[in-house]
């Protein structure tokens, strides 16, 4: 496909498609608790809405409060335009773009933190530093993971990484990979979007005094940020480029929709852990990157 | 053509020595011709990749002069007149004969003497010269550093880094003399024939090492760095600590290395790195995280540094290329962006009188573009694209990733890919607590709210450094050519071989993003004019009446992250809590120490000097027992005989 066809059709695929994981995480809470539950398209009006209401600016921030919710859905929106989807394969790579992936979403989570420095609430300033040093051992596990696929491909690209590893070890990086994913995206155990204690907050207290479009994209990009994931999770223990076009792209979807079951249903029945636990269940997440990187790398000697 | 260029850049620099004492003016142009003149000339090295030699006709100590500059001298040739140069300019505002009538005279003229050591120790390709040079720069520097000397931390920090600096002599002493008594020659250059020069390379990396500042040799760089004035801190940073870096890459590449050289290098870039941002986030005043996070910058290039080592070793010139040219290109990086923020403190430190960040707060208001400069510098250093930082960090990180695909007995680097994605995070995280803590939020303190925002003299240095970091982001594959010239200088029979680095697809992908992030906060900020703005007092879940000292501190901040490196870090903490009917203040304190310095080197250095003050009783003056201890020593050794021949 030419490329000016390709970036606005993937720019769909994510752009369009994100709101809608939220909204299945919901229903599927709702469905566990019994509740009818908010419609699976909720973000989508609740984005509407947003976007055309005015802005609460705090008297102390500065006009980055407003320009870093833009520039952290731009770096996020970037990154999942590197990944290539299933057998369309990726519109964009070079050797180490999975490099600028990493690095794009550190930019998104730099921008986020420092529009919640803005504010000078206590508040917000905890759940920054709460979110740049969990993010710490996040990033070591998401780049064991990737390393885990360097060795298993022997390539650096991303187009050309995604070459799923089989049996024990392929189960492993999915179980890791997946407690990144909901530390990354803020979601129980780690952290509890649904309420507004700072006993259970890490990223949903950055933008409590966000309101208005800025607040609109925060929310969208981190849907975005959320499908990525899922994404990526996807290709890691799947060999979706194997198979024809089509049927690669219904396993991508279909995967993506049991990731977010699966997200929904550990908040269901898990509870937030205690913050001093938070790190112990990353160094768990990080293991379990650790260990098909070992086999893979052991397998290959 | 270089000769002339060089030979301006000294006579103008020993012109700013002798002139500088009364001329400031004088003194800045002696500079600006002096950097430009050096600069033209490195640039003509590194573009031509040809290496220029001098050999004089005189001689000095025993030894005629010889000079040569190459690719690696031109490389960080182009480190010292840039930053020479800026500096020079940023001290005629912030040092100014005006505010400080006793010391700028002297800090001019060891300033100029500073930055002609610096030169002449990259240029010297004699031992014996190179040592004197060496000497040169190191006392300068101590002098810059003490300018301030009424202060007692800045001599306390002056004489510790003087006698960091000279341990470190001592074994370069013992390299240089060792290495010209095993060759015959004191002139410097590839010595891979003797392979039984090796161990030399362990001296060397002592030597070099103190200065550079790798970890746990860096004791004395973060009170140097901190207590010194912010322009002298920008070069010794940026500058000084990598001539420790080119005294250890210029030996590695000459010398032929010991089989576990590279993963000896490689071992304590990870070390450098990780401890020394761990150590920079817990830190609260301003300087000293600057200080430390130099020393996770000396340890990412000694990662990649190692790597090219081992690349040597194992033949694998792809890889190693990639890692080198991103070692180099961090070097420079390190140099711009280091001397940014030390320019940036500076400006704080300059408008409200105090480096602790728990007292700063919401400059931003007061500060726009020392804010928004600093911030610049702070996204570079965590290695944010689309800006040199990543550029830098991303060659490095290639490098170690080819050598874990190839699957060779090389991919051991696999922990530290790890180590520096973990040192990236936890450096993200200090420069968002630097960047929100100083800039962001309430003022906390008075001087804070009504500081001022600095001249354009100032300002100008930091424009520029800003602008070249930018542009580096957007053309890597410009700024990668001439550094490729120093790489061949480094291996040369890597001369074939293309590391494939997708420079200017990544300079695309740069230019899209920046237009991208550009546009995004653009329209979002013509959204937000439309839709109608309210302002009010922070919402923070409905604090009435919130405060500036209820904000997060820097302290608090960094809190979690300090937690998990407590056992290295052992941070100190007091508290007065509230207590009684009618309670005092309330005061919470929080330290963390130099451990390194404190916890090992300072008990070391007391065991010593008690066992020193015990033996000295024994010298007392009393000839009589002189005496005797000559008899029993007389006596103890026919003992010895005698049991010896039974």
């Amino acid at each position: 496909m030419p490329l000016y066809m390709d970036i606005p059709l993937r720019l769909l695929f994510w752009l369009l498609l994100a709101p809608l994981l939220p909204g299945v995480i919901n229903k599927v809470k709702a469905w566990v608790a019994g509740r009818q539950g908010p419609p699976v398209l909720q973000l989508y009006y609740d984005l509407a809405r947003l976007w055309r209401k005015g802005v609460v600016v705090s008297t102390l921030a500065s006009p980055g409060f407003i320009i870093a919710p833009a520039v952290a859905w731009t770096a996020v929106v970037t990154a999942a335009l590197l990944l290539p989807l299933a057998g369309t394969g990726t519109a964009f790579s070079f050797d180490g773009d999975v490099l600028l992936l990493v690095y794009l979403l550190a930019l998104a989570r730099f921008c986020t933190a420092w529009g919640a420095m803005e504010t000078g609430s206590a508040f917000e300033g905890m759940g920054a530093a709460r979110e740049v040093s969990f993010a710490v051992l996040a990033e070591i596990g998401i780049i064991t993971a990737i390393l885990t696929l360097v060795v298993q491909s022997g390539s650096i690209a991303l187009s050309s990484m995604f070459e799923p590893l089989f049996g024990p070890g392929a189960a492993l990086l999915a179980v890791g990979l997946f407690i990144i994913l909901l530390a990354e995206n803020c979601r129980v155990p780690f952290d509890d979007p649904n309420t507004h204690l700072e006993l259970t907050m890490i990223h949903e207290v950055m933008v409590l005094d966000h309101s208005g479009p800025p607040l609109a994209m925060i929310l969208h990009g981190a849907s975005v940020k959320l499908l990525l994931f899922a994404v990526f999770l996807a290709q890691a223990v799947l060999p979706l480029s194997e198979l024809p076009l089509l049927a690669s792209v219904a396993a991508l979807l279909v995967s993506v929709l049991l990731i977010t079951v699966a997200v929904g249903l550990v908040e269901s029945l898990t509870a937030r852990l205690a913050f001093r636990r938070v790190p112990l269940l990353l160094t768990i997440g990080f293991l379990f990157c650790l260990f098909p990187l070992l086999l893979t790398w052991m397998g290959d000697l | 053509m270089i000769a002339a260029l060089l030979g301006i850049f000294g006579l103008s620099l020993l012109l700013a020595m002798i002139l500088g004492r009364t001329h400031a003016r004088i003194w800045l142009g002696l500079s600006a011709i002096a950097s430009l003149s050096g600069l033209y000339a490195a640039l003509i090295t590194l573009i031509t990749t040809e290496t220029w030699i001098w050999r004089g006709g005189i001689v000095l100590g025993g030894e005629t002069p010889f000079l040569r500059l190459d690719g690696i001298s031109a490389l960080f040739l182009v480190l010292v007149c840039l930053v020479g140069g800026l500096g020079a300019l940023y001290a005629h505002e912030y040092w100014s004969g005006h505010h400080h009538p006793r010391s700028a005279p002297g800090g001019r003229c060891w300033w100029s003497t500073l930055v002609l050591s610096m030169g002449l120790v990259l240029t010297c390709a004699n031992g014996l010269h190179f040592l004197f040079a060496w000497e040169a720069f190191a006392l300068s520097a101590y002098f810059l550093i003490t300018l301030d000397h009424d202060r007692k931390d800045a001599r306390k920090a002056g004489w510790l880094y003087l006698a960091a600096s000279h341990a470190g002599t001592m074994a370069l002493l013992a390299f240089f003399s060792a290495l010209a008594a095993r060759t015959g020659t004191w002139e410097l250059g590839p010595v891979h024939a003797q392979a039984g020069l090796a161990p030399l390379f362990w001296l060397a990396l002592f030597g070099f090492g103190v200065k550079a500042g790798m970890f746990p040799l860096h004791i004395w760089l973060p009170s140097a760095h901190a207590g010194a004035p912010s322009h002298v801190s920008a070069i010794m940073s940026a500058v000084a600590i990598k001539m420790g870096v080119y005294g250890i890459v210029r030996f590695s590449g000459w010398l032929p290395m010991p089989g576990s050289s590279g993963w000896v290098l490689l071992g304590i870039g990870c070390l450098s790195a990780l401890l020394g941002i761990a150590f920079a986030l817990a830190q609260n005043d301003i300087k000293r995280l600057l200080a430390y996070c130099s020393v996770e910058n000396v340890g990412i290039i000694l990662i990649g540094l190692g790597l090219s080592v081992l690349a040597v070793q194992h033949g694998q010139p792809i890889w190693g290329k990639a890692a080198l040219a991103g070692t180099f290109l961090h070097v420079i990086n390190h140099g711009l962006f280091k001397s940014l923020l030390f320019f940036g403190a500076g400006s704080v430190l300059h408008a409200t009188g105090t480096r602790d960040m728990s007292r700063l707060g919401g400059l931003w208001k007061v500060m726009p573009w020392t804010a928004a400069l600093f911030a610049v510098g702070a996204m570079a250093v965590s290695g944010l694209p689309p800006l040199n930082g990543f550029v830098g960090e991303w060659a490095i990180y290639q490098g170690l990733l080819r050598a874990v695909a190839q699957k060779g007995p090389a991919a051991g680097v696999l922990p530290a890919v790890i180590v520096l994605a973990g040192a990236g995070a936890l450096a993200l995280a200090a420069f968002a607590k630097a960047v929100g803590i100083v800039f962001l939020g309430a003022p906390r303190n008075k001087p804070a709210a009504h500081a001022v925002e600095c001249g354009w003299i100032m300002r100008a240095p930091m424009v520029l450094l800003a602008m070249i970091m930018i542009a580096i982001g957007l053309l890597p594959g410009l700024f990668f050519r001439p550094i490729m010239g120093a790489v061949a200088v480094w291996a040369p029979q890597w001369a074939m071989a293309d590391p494939l680095l997708a420079t200017r697809t990544l300079g695309g992908a740069h230019t899209i993003l920046i237009c991208a992030l550009i546009a995004g906060g653009f329209l979002m900020l013509r959204k937000i004019q439309g839709a109608g703005t309210r302002t009010g007092p922070t919402w923070d879940c409905g604090y009435a009446a919130p405060t500036a000292h209820m904000q997060y501190t820097s302290g608090s901040f960094a809190g979690i992250a300090r937690g998990w490196f407590a056992w290295l870090l052992r941070p100190e903490i007091m508290i007065r809590r509230v207590r009684g009917h009618f309670p005092g203040t309330a005061l919470i304190l929080e330290r963390v120490p130099e451990t390194v310095l404190e916890k090992a080197v300072m008990p070391g250095a007391a065991a010593v000097s008690f066992v020193a003050d015990g033996a000295r009783k024994m010298q007392h003056g009393r000839l009589h027992l002189y005496i005797l201890y000559v008899f029993l020593g007389v006596t103890a050794l026919g003992v010895m005989v005698l049991l010896g021949g039974m």
